[in-house]
């Protein structure tokens, strides 16, 4: 008996002691491996598909449940929602002769004045699996990877092609997607319509903030329009990201507004090297 | 069926581990963060055999997930250190299936990630989660009890 509880707190204390060993290890790998933090993700690439089909093996009673009451819900909205639709169509119709005019238009001057537009970039469309915004961190989760030929680096648009986020990590088949409000984003943009770039923070919520400002007699004000700026390399110029608020805060789009968003294989990795 | 309902109550802790982390919702259990209900509980105050290392592999995904890089693995190592190497406190007879002890688990790891980024949207969004995470540890924890009361 006495044996047993010698051998039951032995092995207790070798436990904690491999606990504390472990705490050290993973402050200095934390240190040491960023911002690649190969190991880290590449255990990840590993265990989090694992760990998703054994999460989806258990909670599929759990999830019908879930999409049948929002099946229900979103079946009890289509009427009104079919109304809304019809109505923004037939204004959008309205609108779409008016911009087949200024197309035509605007092809006729580029034939005169010989412009040529870069190729637009390759895209793959993703489904947003899992929204992990919490804390400070905005982050979330796509269901293609490196099997669709993304990379990190590689920029995540909306379908209206407003700027969500960079990835930041990818799996096999997920990519983890860091979005422009999380608050360790800080990107160069450009306000539209000048010359005046500056820097876009995000603030680990709802929208995102801009600031540094190139020239310093600029003053932000609503209704400005904020695009991304090629400054490094780091994102293509001319994303459109959003409205300015006020002479801070810029309206962005966040992840829980998209199910699914378009990536754009545009690589930064090469402008670093 | 009782083959099953051994099956189950053995299973029980990992499986709501498992279903917590999967049913992840932004605002109500952002990357699954609920799931260290379940892993304080059978790791400190129920211990069950080899639930640790399994505690410790989703501490890993909620933190690989919410981007924390190894935050909460590294909470749960310093709080499995403490609790091994001491014996002031015995989280196992702590009333209350010892919910102090884990308002300090929660409480500690949300402070310093609200001092990372002091703002006041985060102070209180963090809040909420702590004052959350908090109300639902009871129900949870309870769920064995129920089990066990019905077989």
């Amino acid at each position: 008996m006495t044996k047993d509880k010698l051998s039951y707190k032995l092995i207790k204390i070798i436990k904690s002691a491999l606990a504390a060993l472990a705490v050290p290890v993973f402050v200095i790998y934390i240190m040491v491996a960023k911002p690649d933090y190969a190991i880290m993700n590449g255990m990840a690439h590993i265990v989090l598909p694992a760990a998703n089909v054994v999460g989806n093996i258990v909670t599929w009673p759990i999830r019908i449940i879930g999409q049948g009451i929002s099946w229900i819900r979103e079946t009890s909205t289509i009427r009104t929602e079919n109304e809304i639709l019809r109505k923004k169509l037939d204004e959008a119709l309205a609108n779409k002769y008016a911009c087949d005019i200024a197309i035509e238009e605007n092809q006729k001057l580029e034939r005169e004045i010989n412009i040529k537009h870069a190729s637009p970039y390759e895209s793959v469309v993703a489904d947003v699996i899992f929204d992990d915004s919490v804390f400070h961190k905005t982050t979330f989760l796509i269901n293609r990877g490196k099997k669709s030929g993304l990379e990190r680096g590689m920029v995540v648009v909306s379908f209206d092609n407003r700027l969500i986020g960079t990835i930041i990590d990818c799996g096999t088949q997920f990519c983890r997607v860091r979005a422009i409000t999380d608050a360790d984003s800080n990107i160069a943009v450009r306000v539209g319509g000048s010359g005046v770039s500056g820097f876009l923070q995000g603030n680990g919520k709802t929208s995102a903030s801009v600031g540094f400002f190139s020239d310093a007699q600029f003053v932000g004000r609503g209704g400005l329009k904020i695009i991304t700026s090629n400054i490094s390399g780091i994102l293509p110029s001319g994303i459109y990201i959003g409205e300015m608020i006020d002479e801070t805060y810029v309206d962005v789009l966040r992840p829980n507004q998209n199910s699914r968003v378009m990536v754009l294989k545009y690589n930064n990795m090469d402008s670093y090297r | 069926m009782n083959r099953f309902l051994y099956f189950l109550k053995k299973s029980l802790p990992f499986l709501i581990t498992i279903i917590l982390w999967r049913l992840s919702i932004s605002f109500w259990n952002p990357s699954g963060i609920l799931a260290l209900i379940p892993i304080f509980y059978y790791t400190f105050v129920r211990p069950i055999d080899w639930f640790a290392p399994f505690g410790l592999l989703f501490c890993f995904l909620i933190d690989y997930r919410s981007n924390l890089n190894l935050f909460w693995t590294i909470m749960f190592c310093v709080f499995y250190a403490i609790d091994g190497f001491q014996n002031f406190i015995d989280v196992k007879n702590i009333e209350k299936n010892a919910i102090y002890i884990f308002m300090l688990f929660i409480g500690s790891g949300i402070f310093i990630l609200t001092w990372m980024d002091l703002t006041w949207n985060n102070f209180i969004n963090n809040l909420w989660l702590f004052v959350w995470m908090n109300v639902l540890y009871i129900p949870i924890t309870s769920i064995e009890d129920l089990f066990n009361c019905k077989g």
